[in-house]
C-alpha cells in the first residue's frame, strides 16, 4: 500500500513541522507546557548522559523492561497451567470460577497500595502487581481457548489413545494457543500500564521514575522523553511476543493465507 | 471436554471454592502468622467497610470519594465518547481520514495512559481536570477502534441494497452504516468504561486529593490495610456494576438484532 | 481378529425415563474383515451406534464388544474416521498420520516405513509437509483415512467421512475406498444417510429408520456384488447402471421410506 506509507509518512511530517512551528518558531505554547524539538533533545542527552531521577536511561530502561519481562513470564508460567486445567476439568473450572469472579473485578492498579504495604517499594511489590495483572487475562484466555477446541479433533485424540502428557502438550496447548496469545498480548499491555503506574506511585529507578520526577521538576522535555521511551518498550515487546506467535501459530496463519 | 457435572454439583464446588478461599484468609489473618497490620481478617475489613460508610477518612466518607471518583470517570468516559466513537465512525467510513489518522493513533496507542499522568497534572492540575485526561486517555482507543470496525466493516451487500433502492447517501449513513455499526460501538464502550476506570483508579493513587484511589494512599501511608482492603472492594463493586450495566445493554441489543445464539 | 457384536442394545439420552430414545434393541454382528454400512436418516441414531463402538458414548442398555470384550473407552485398535476430518490443525500431514503410532510406542524406523507406505498408498507422499488448512477438504479426508488405516486396526470405523465433501470428490474418494478395502480387507462399520453409496462400498447394508432407531433389515450385498462381478467395473458409475445394483438401491429406499410414511400415518 504505497498510498497509505505516503500519506502516513506526510502527516508525521506535518505533525513535526507543526510541533516545531507551535513551540520554537511562532511560540504559540509556552515551553513550560510542552517542549520544544529541542528541549526535547537535550533532555534525552541529559537522562541518557549525566543521567536524571537517580540514574541514567539505560538503568531506567533495564529495570523496567526486566520487572515487565520476569512479571509477565511468571505470569505466563502460573497463569497458562491454571486456565488449561479449568479449561480441562469441569470440576476445577466449577471450584475456582467464583474465586475470580469476586477477584476479577478489582483493577491491576488498585493492587498497588496493597503490594507497597506488603512489599514495599523495591522490586518486589512491582512484580506483585504485574504478575496480578498479567495473570488474570492468561488464564482466561487460556481457559477460553482449550473451551475453542473442536470437539471432533478431542475425540480423534482419544480415538488414537493419547497419554495424558502428550494430550496436553500436543493437543491442549496448540489447540488453545491462538486465544492464549491474544490473552498474551492483553497481559503485556496491561504489565505496561501497571508497571509505568507503579513506578509513579513510587520506585528508585525505571521509566516511571523520570516521569514522576520530571512532574515534580516540571520538566517537560523529560517528561516527552519517559513517554517515548515507554512507548518504544511497550511497541517492541509487542513486536517480540507477535514475532513469538507468527512463529507458535505458522499451521493458523497457513490457514488464514489458504483462506484469502 | 471432561465429563459434563450436573448444575447442583457445579454450584456445591464453587460454593466451596468460595469457602476455601475465604476460610484459608481468615485463617491466615487470624492464626498470628502474619501480623494483622498487613492481613486483616474479612471481617476486619468489613468492619471498617461499614465504618467508613459513615466516617470520614481523609476528608470525606466512602460514599463521599466513590462519588468524587465517580463524577470524575463520567467526565471523562463522556468525553472520550463524543470524540471517540464520531471520529471512528468517520475514520471508517472516509478512506483519506483514516489515511492520515491511524500512523498517529498506532504511535500514541502503545502510550500506556497513566503515562499520561505528568503532562495531565501540568496541563490541568490534580483537581478534577488532570484525572479525566487520564480517564479519557485510557477510554478513548476502544472508542475509536471499535466504532472504526463497525463502520468499515458493514456488510457491503446492505449498502449495495441501500443504493439499489436508490437511497440518497446521507440517508445510507442515518439508516444503514450507523445502525450496523452500533453493536460494535457498545462493546467498544464496554471495553473503554473498563479501562477508563480502571485508569481513573491509577491517577487517583498518583495525583488527587479527593476519591477512592486518593483514599486508599492515605491508607496505605497510615498502614491501615483495612483502609486499602475495603477501598479495593469498593472499586470492583463499582466497575462490577458499570460492566454489567453495559453488557445488559450490549446484550438488548445483540439479541434485537439476533446476533446472540 | 475384528468381530463386532452388538447385544441388545439401547440408548438414553438424559434421565432413564423422560430422555430421548435414540436407540433400542440393536443387534447386530460384524464379521471379521466384513464391510457393514448403517444407512438412515440424520437423528436415527447410526452415529450413536458408530460412536459406542469407539468407546466415545456408552449404552445404557445391552453391551458392544469386539471380539468379545465389551468396551469401555476409546483406543486406537479401533480407528475413527470422522465426518469433520477432525485433523490436528497445528500438525503436518506426516505428523497427524504419526501420532497413533507413537501412542502406541513403534519404533522410530518402522513408523518411517508405515508412513512412507501409506502416504504412497493414499497418493498424498508430497503434501507429507502441508498442514490440513492448506488442503481441500478431499484431501484432508485422505489423510484422516491415512491416519486411521496406518494403525492397522482391528476395526475402522467410519462416520459419514465423505459427507462434508462436494460431489465430485466423493465419488473419486468412494471409488478409492473400495481399491483400499477390496486390496486390505478390514472389519469396517460405515456409516451414511446415502443409500447409493451404502450399496457400493458395502458387503451388507443394516437399515435403520428414524428415532427411536432400530434395525429394521440387513440386507446382504456382498453375494450380489460377486455373482454380477461389479468390481471389474472401474467407475462408479458403470457399477450404478447395472440393473442388480438399481434393484438393491430402490429396495433400500423402499424400505427407509415405508417407515417413514407408517409413522406419518
Amino acid at each position: 500500500m504505497p498510498r497509505r506509507v505516503l500519506i502516513g509518512f506526510v502527516t508525521i511530517l506535518v505533525v513535526c513541522i507543526l510541533w516545531y512551528g507551535m513551540t520554537t518558531g511562532l511560540g504559540i505554547i509556552p515551553s513550560g507546557r510542552f517542549p520544544s524539538p529541542a528541549e526535547t533533545w537535550s533532555a534525552l542527552i541529559h537522562v541518557s548522559g549525566r543521567g536524571y531521577g537517580g540514574g541514567d536511561l539505560a538503568i531506567h530502561v533495564y529495570t523496567s523492561l526486566r520487572l515487565v519481562v520476569l512479571g509477565f513470564l511468571f505470569a505466563i508460567a502460573t497463569g497458562v497451567p491454571l486456565g488449561l486445567l479449568m479449561g480441562w476439568s469441569r470440576r476445577a473450572e466449577a471450584f475456582i470460577n467464583p474465586i475470580f469472579l469476586i477477584i476479577r473485578p478489582i483493577p491491576p492498579l488498585a493492587w498497588i497500595p496493597l503490594a507497597i504495604l506488603w512489599l514495599g517499594l523495591g522490586d518486589a511489590a512491582k512484580m506483585m502487581v504485574i504478575w496480578f495483572s498479567a495473570f488474570v487475562p492468561s488464564v482466561i484466555n487460556t481457559y477460553a481457548g482449550v473451551r475453542n477446541i473442536d470437539r471432533p479433533v478431542l475425540e480423534a485424540a482419544y480415538m488414537l489413545g493419547m497419554p495424558k502428557a502428550r494430550f496436553v502438550t500436543e493437543v491442549l496447548v496448540p489447540g488453545a494457543s491462538p486465544m492464549m496469545f491474544t490473552g498474551l498480548r492483553l497481559s503485556l499491555q496491561a504489565s505496561w500500564t501497571t508497571l509505568v503506574a507503579a513506578e509513579l506511585v513510587g520506585a528508585f529507578y525505571g521509566i516511571g521514575r523520570v516521569l514522576n520526577v520530571a512532574q515534580q521538576d516540571l520538566y517537560p522535555g523529560m517528561i516527552l522523553v519517559g513517554m517515548i521511551a515507554v512507548a518504544i518498550l511497550g511497541w517492541s515487546t509487542t513486536k517480540a511476543l507477535g514475532m513469538a506467535e507468527q512463529r507458535a501459530l505458522r499451521w493458523n496463519t497457513a490457514a488464514l493465507a489458504a483462506r484469502g | 471436554m471432561n465429563k459434563q457435572i450436573s448444575l447442583a454439583h457445579s454450584v456445591g464446588l464453587g460454593f466451596l471454592g468460595l469457602a476455601c478461599f475465604i476460610g484459608l484468609w481468615h485463617g491466615l489473618a487470624t492464626s498470628g502468622l502474619v501480623p494483622a497490620v498487613f492481613l486483616p481478617s474479612p471481617v476486619d475489613v468489613y468492619d471498617r467497610f461499614s465504618t467508613l460508610l459513615e466516617r470520614r477518612f481523609a476528608g470525606a466518607t466512602l460514599p463521599g470519594h466513590l462519588a468524587a471518583s465517580f463524577q470524575r470517570f463520567a467526565y471523562g468516559f463522556v468525553l472520550a465518547a463524543l470524540i471517540g466513537i464520531p471520529l471512528g465512525l468517520l475514520m471508517g467510513w472516509y478512506q483519506v481520514l483514516d489515511e492520515i489518522v491511524s500512523p498517529l493513533f498506532d504511535a500514541l496507542r502503545f502510550v500506556a495512559p497513566i503515562a499520561w499522568v505528568p503532562f495531565a497534572a501540568l496541563w490541568f492540575g490534580t483537581g478534577i481536570g488532570g484525572p479525566i485526561m487520564i480517564i479519557f486517555a485510557g477510554a478513548f482507543p476502544p472508542c475509536v477502534i471499535n466504532a472504526y470496525r463497525g463502520a468499515k466493516f458493514v456488510d457491503p451487500r446492505l449498502i449495495e441494497a441501500a443504493n439499489m433502492l436508490g437511497t440518497p447517501s446521507h440517508r445510507v449513513i442515518r439508516e444503514v452504516l450507523l445502525p450496523s455499526s452500533v453493536p460494535s460501538i457498545i462493546s467498544g464502550l464496554r471495553v473503554s468504561a473498563g479501562l477508563g476506570w480502571q485508569s481513573l483508579v491509577g491517577a487517583e493513587l498518583i495525583v488527587a486529593s479527593a476519591g477512592v484511589g486518593y483514599m486508599m494512599v492515605q491508607g496505605q501511608a497510615n498502614v491501615s490495610t483495612t483502609t486499602v482492603m475495603a477501598g479495593m472492594v469498593a472499586i470492583g463493586l463499582v466497575g462490577l456494576a458499570l460492566d454489567s450495566a453495559l453488557r445488559l445493554i450490549e446484550r438488548i441489543i445483540q439479541r434485537r438484532r439476533g446476533l446472540d445464539q | 481378529m475384528g468381530v463386532i457384536q452388538f447385544q441388545d442394545v439401547g440408548k438414553i439420552f438424559g434421565p432413564k425415563t423422560s430422555g430421548f430414545k435414540a436407540l433400542q434393541d440393536i443387534n447386530l454382528e460384524i464379521r471379521d474383515k466384513e464391510f457393514v454400512a448403517i444407512v438412515g436418516p440424520s437423528g436415527c441414531g447410526k452415529t450413536t451406534c458408530l460412536r459406542m463402538v469407539a468407546g466415545l458414548d456408552n449404552p445404557t442398555a445391552g453391551v458392544v464388544s469386539v471380539d468379545g470384550t465389551p468396551i469401555k473407552r476409546p483406543g486406537p485398535d479401533r480407528a475413527v474416521v470422522f465426518q469433520q476430518f477432525a485433523l490436528f490443525p497445528w500438525k503436518t500431514v506426516y505428523d497427524n498420520i504419526d501420532v497413533g503410532l507413537r501412542n502406541l510406542n513403534v519404533a522410530r524406523r518402522e513408523r518411517e516405513a508405515r508412513i512412507a507406505d501409506i502416504l504412497n498408498l493414499m497418493n498424498l507422499t508430497q503434501y507429507a509437509g502441508h498442514f490440513p488448512h492448506q488442503l481441500s477438504g478431499g484431501m484432508q479426508q485422505r489423510v484422516a483415512i491415512a491416519r486411521a488405516y496406518v494403525l492397522d486396526p482391528d476395526v475402522l470405523l467410519m462416520d459419514e467421512p465423505f459427507g462434508a465433501l462436494d460431489a465430485q470428490t466423493r465419488v473419486v474418494m468412494q471409488e478409492e475406498l473400495v481399491r483400499l478395502a477390496r486390496k486390505n480387507p478390514r472389519t469396517v462399520l460405515f456409516i451414511t444417510h446415502a443409500v447409493e453409496e451404502a450399496v457400493y462400498l458395502a458387503d451388507r447394508v443394516a437399515i435403520m429408520p428414524r428415532a427411536p432407531g432400530r434395525i429394521k433389515e440387513v440386507r446382504d450385498i456382498a453375494a450380489i456384488r460377486n455373482a454380477e462381478n461389479w468390481d471389474s467395473h472401474e467407475k462408479i458409475e458403470d457399477v450404478m447402471d447395472l440393473e442388480s445394483f438399481v434393484h438393491l438401491r430402490t429396495h433400500i429406499w423402499r424400505s427407509l421410506r415405508e417407515e417413514k410414511a407408517a409413522q406419518h400415518a
